[in-house]
């Protein structure tokens, strides 16, 4: 203990740990302490009993999660088993699907669905024009399929992982044994891919349970816990402080049970993987082939939609909320630089801020949990993972009521938003981080200090050029999902500070579908040219850590 | 430069690993740390090198006092079993590192970087990265490294673990060679007692976070002092006797089995319970009853090419290893009655 006080480590350590009770434990602590009322008297869970509005909300999000938890499994169980175990026509394109997460904001692929299928979508009218009506996409329908589409790569890349880390051995081992090469699939690896699968279902279920872009532009008509703590907190006429915090409490007890259970799965499950053999892929000939081909090529044309749509919607005329299909123009993209080109410039620059500042201190604190531990470990180690089980409108919420006032006012600042974006994204950058440096052996650090470098020294010597490759690829997945980020940034901007994603928010908010458009084509360039610049120039493997 | 360790403590994970350790290593010297999987050796190692702190005790390199000095300030050459080679590094750079840490000139870096390189034989791979280099090689430039440095003590972690069986051949006479030429005292630890055996000036064997016995190789395979180092050196039988007081060298009669052996006691011995030390390739075993002999019958046999190795059951059931050299034996056949000869110089009894 004593040679630990002495360590610069622990100091560290503990400077860290200070940042994240100011800007992370403390907000979390005012949310939940809120629900038990204010200057009003009332305690929110009183409140939450008396309206059966509120009851409504919550077996709605459960419903949802269920709902779309199983589509997504079903979507992507399937698509991940034949892509690890098959080859197919076609099955390159599958390839650029974990890309399809990053690259289309939620809140665009909201937008474009309703583009495609609202009242006044194209297909709607296409198919109304020939007689056709199909229900409303406002409500369930909508939410269901738009989260769906958003969310089943999270469970096709657990998925896959899972299979490819599979060691083929055991199932050779099976049918030695004497069973069917199906049987021994069934009986071998099913026990060994379940827990990864239940894990990767469940996160899709604490991240709707989080929604915001698709739960509010989509789900009028369904309250849900996420939109009535939305409006709780930003409600004209004065927010209901009591009411928020007792919402948000509500979906992280929902998001923590469910967390809880995955752990438990994880645990449960871990059995001893030994690093084996690999499958060699079956080639799928003839019709089955042709089915699959076409199965998993229609799947990644509808996932890619949203792409093509914001484009087909940026370029074409509209008068106020009707949008003229097939006339086209160019005043809506030539508009947004000339008139508006603030939420752009906006968005680069706390998007930059935020991810220089979120990644060095994800660097230097997976370092500290990685290599230098200490009694303060543990603590970092959890505080680190919390913004996980945290949606960002309970990030937002928890900012707002920590720096409004008192002894660090921030709010109608830019920097509460900066704040937001790093507190929404420190799990993903210290992951990537980590996972680099459990591969980095302790050996390689005392050989340098063994010749004469000392630990601090060795740390910049040694340790951080391997790291690079990593933080790189942390730098720019922080990039694409902070650019994007909405639902803690709209609670905590001020006027005049607006990001893309809360403009288009705003415009589809407006029905004003084209200029949202513009905004999410710039967006989207936004998010797609550091990829392409990282991934074709500088050779970033943007996935290698991402199991 | 010698290493002196009174009165050592050390504390590992809430534990006390080392406790009470004193050792001294003679300047110039190779000393081996022998032991199993968990015994301390390389809790040990980690506490000279300083990445380990000592709870207690002094640790000296020649007439200076280290015990609380940082690692990198002790001057101190460290190869590893992993290699722990920089992986961005080039093979030149690698072994450039610690001189260029002590802000030598870039000249004379280029030329003892390229003598020590030259010297493991790898002066032509200087431009490649590690991955390139094949385990041999790869622990060539480790070692290339530490002594570049001209430390003051080398201590190296099992270095030859992760090498193949003839690789380690060669590594193992390269790393004996650059010892003797350079004469920096080293501090070596494995688990492999031929390895030990064969490099080592010598040998400190550990059990359970104590030494055992500190000798030359032939002191601890001749002379064990206890039948733990007996049987970790050399695989020997080891069967509880009875005996009377005994001077150191004396030999004497041991009560085994209602047999009468004799044996000699390396050590002074108090009258009671002994341990009876016996190799497999001391014991003679010859047809029939012979007179002195002890009866036993062949239970197993296992043709090693060089040697065939016997396991003999004795008349109560206990079992004795016996090896022996083939070609100028007969082989004996499973269930046949022989008779185990002792020679009363290699045949120990030790303290209990």
């Amino acid at each position: 203990m004593s040679a630990q006080l002495r360590s610069v480590w622990f100091w560290l350590s503990a400077l860290a740990l200070a940042i994240l009770a100011v800007f992370l434990l403390y907000p979390l602590l005012n949310v939940l302490t809120g629900s038990f009322g204010g200057s009003s008297g009332r305690s929110g869970w009183a409140m939450l009993v008396a309206d059966p509005k509120y009851a409504t909300a919550i077996v709605n999000t459960i419903v949802l999660g269920l709902a779309v938890t199983l589509t997504t499994t079903l979507i992507g169980v399937p698509l991940a088993y034949f892509t690890a175990r098959f080859s197919f026509p076609g099955k390159g394109i599958v390839a650029v699907l974990p890309l399809v997460t990053l690259v289309i904001p939620e809140v665009i692929a909201a937008q474009t669905w309703l583009m495609m299928l609202g009242n006044n979508g194209f297909i709607t009218r296409w198919l109304g024009a020939r007689g056709i009506d199909i229900p409303s996409f406002y409500g369930w329908p909508g939410l269901i399929t738009v989260m769906t589409f958003t969310y089943y790569t999270y469970v096709y890349i657990g998925t896959l992982a899972a299979i490819r880390g599979f060691d083929v051995q055991l199932e050779e081992a099976a049918q030695s044994l004497g069973t069917s090469p199906a049987r021994s699939r069934l009986n071998v690896m099913l026990p060994v891919v379940l827990p990864s699968v239940l894990a990767s279902a469940l996160l899709v279920f604490t991240l709707v349970v989080g929604n915001f872009a698709t739960a509010t532009i989509l789900g009028s008509r369904v309250p849900l816990l996420s939109v009535l703590t939305y409006q709780a907190a930003v409600a004209e006429g004065g927010s209901d402080p009591v009411m928020q915090s007792t919402l948000a409490s509500v979906s992280i007890a929902l998001v923590m049970i469910v967390l809880f259970v995955q752990r438990w799965i994880v645990s449960r499950g871990r059995h001893e993987v030994t690093q084996g053999r690999g499958a060699r892929a079956q080639s799928l000939r003839g019709l089955p082939g042709l089915v699959t081909g076409l199965l998993a090529g229609l799947l990644v044309i509808v996932s890619l939609l949203p792409l093509g749509s914001i484009v087909i919607g940026a370029f074409t005329v509209s008068r106020g909320p009707v949008m003229r299909w097939g006339e086209w123009t160019t005043i809506h993209v030539e508009r947004l630089f000339r008139i508006a080109p603030d939420p752009v410039l906006n968005t680069l620059t706390y998007a930059a801020v935020a991810t220089l500042i979120g990644i060095t201190f994800s660097a230097i604190v997976s370092y500290l949990i990685v290599k230098k531990r200490t009694i303060l470990t543990p603590a970092l180690d959890y505080l680190t993972a919390l913004p996980l089980a945290l949606s960002g409108t309970i990030i937002g919420i928890g900012l707002l009521m920590s720096f409004n006032t008192g002894f660090l006012p921030l709010t109608g600042t830019a920097s509460i938003i900066v704040l937001a974006y790093i507190v929404r994204r420190l799990p993903f950058g210290i992951r990537n981080a980590s996972s680099t440096l459990y591969n980095i052996p302790n050996s390689i650090e005392e050989a340098s200090i063994s010749l004469g470098v000392p630990p601090v020294a060795t740390f910049f010597k040694v340790v951080l050029p391997l790291m690079v490759p990593a933080i790189a690829a942390a730098a720019v997945l922080t990039w694409t999902t902070t650019v994007a980020e909405l639902s803690a940034s709209i609670i905590v901007y001020s006027g005049g500070r607006e990001t893309m994603p809360i403009q288009i928010f705003k415009l589809i908010d407006s029905n004003l579908m084209a200029s949202a458009s513009a905004y999410g084509l710039v967006l989207v360039a936004v998010i797609l040219i550091p990829i392409v610049v990282a991934t074709r120039i500088f050779r970033v493997d943007l996935f290698s850590s991402k199991s | 430069m010698g290493i002196a360790i009174e009165d050592l403590a050390v504390a590992y994970g809430g534990t006390r690993v080392i406790d009470g350790l004193a050792l001294t290593i003679e300047p110039g010297s190779f000393f081996t740390l022998l032991g199993p999987s968990g015994c301390g050796k390389t809790t040990l190692l980690r506490t000279i090198a300083g990445f380990v702190p000592a709870e207690r005790g002094r640790l000296r390199f020649g007439g200076q006092e280290v015990t609380h000095l940082p690692p990198h300030r002790r001057d101190i050459g460290m190869v590893f079993q992993d290699y722990a080679l920089f992986p961005d590094k080039t093979v030149f750079d690698n072994v450039a590192y610690g001189l260029r840490a002590r802000k030598q000139a870039d000249n004379l870096v280029r030329a003892r970087v390229g003598a020590a390189l030259e010297r493991v034989g790898l002066g032509h791979l200087g431009e490649r990265h590690p991955a390139a280099l094949s385990g041999g090689q790869r622990q060539r430039v480790a070692l290339a490294r530490a002594l570049v440095i001209q430390p003051r003590v080398l201590l190296m972690d099992e270095p030859l673990s992760n090498l193949d069986a003839k690789l380690r051949l060669q590594v193992r006479e390269t790393i004996v060679e650059l010892q003797r030429e350079a004469k920096i005292t080293t501090v070596f630890v494995t688990h492999d007692r031929e390895e030990a055996l064969a490099m080592s000036d010598r040998i400190g064997v550990m059990n359970k976070g104590r030494l055992e016995q500190v000798g030359t190789p032939a002191t601890i395979y001749r002379e064990p002092a206890t039948g733990y180092v007996a049987d970790f050196v050399g695989g020997a039988n080891l069967v509880e006797v009875e005996t009377g007081a005994r001077q150191a060298g004396e030999v004497g009669p041991v009560g085994f089995d209602a047999v009468s052996l004799v044996a000699r006691a390396p050590r002074a011995l108090p009258a009671g319970r002994a341990i009876l030390v016996a190799r497999p390739e001391d014991i003679v075993m010859v047809e029939g009853d012979a007179p002195d002999a002890l009866p036993v019958t062949v239970a197993h046999r296992q043709y090693l090419g060089g040697k065939t190795s016997y396991k003999v059951s004795l008349a109560g059931g206990r079992v004795l290893a016996v090896d022996l050299q083939n070609g100028a034996h007969d082989r004996f056949e499973p269930g046949a009655r022989v008779g185990l000869v002792f020679d009363p110089a290699k045949t120990l009894v030790l303290a209990s």
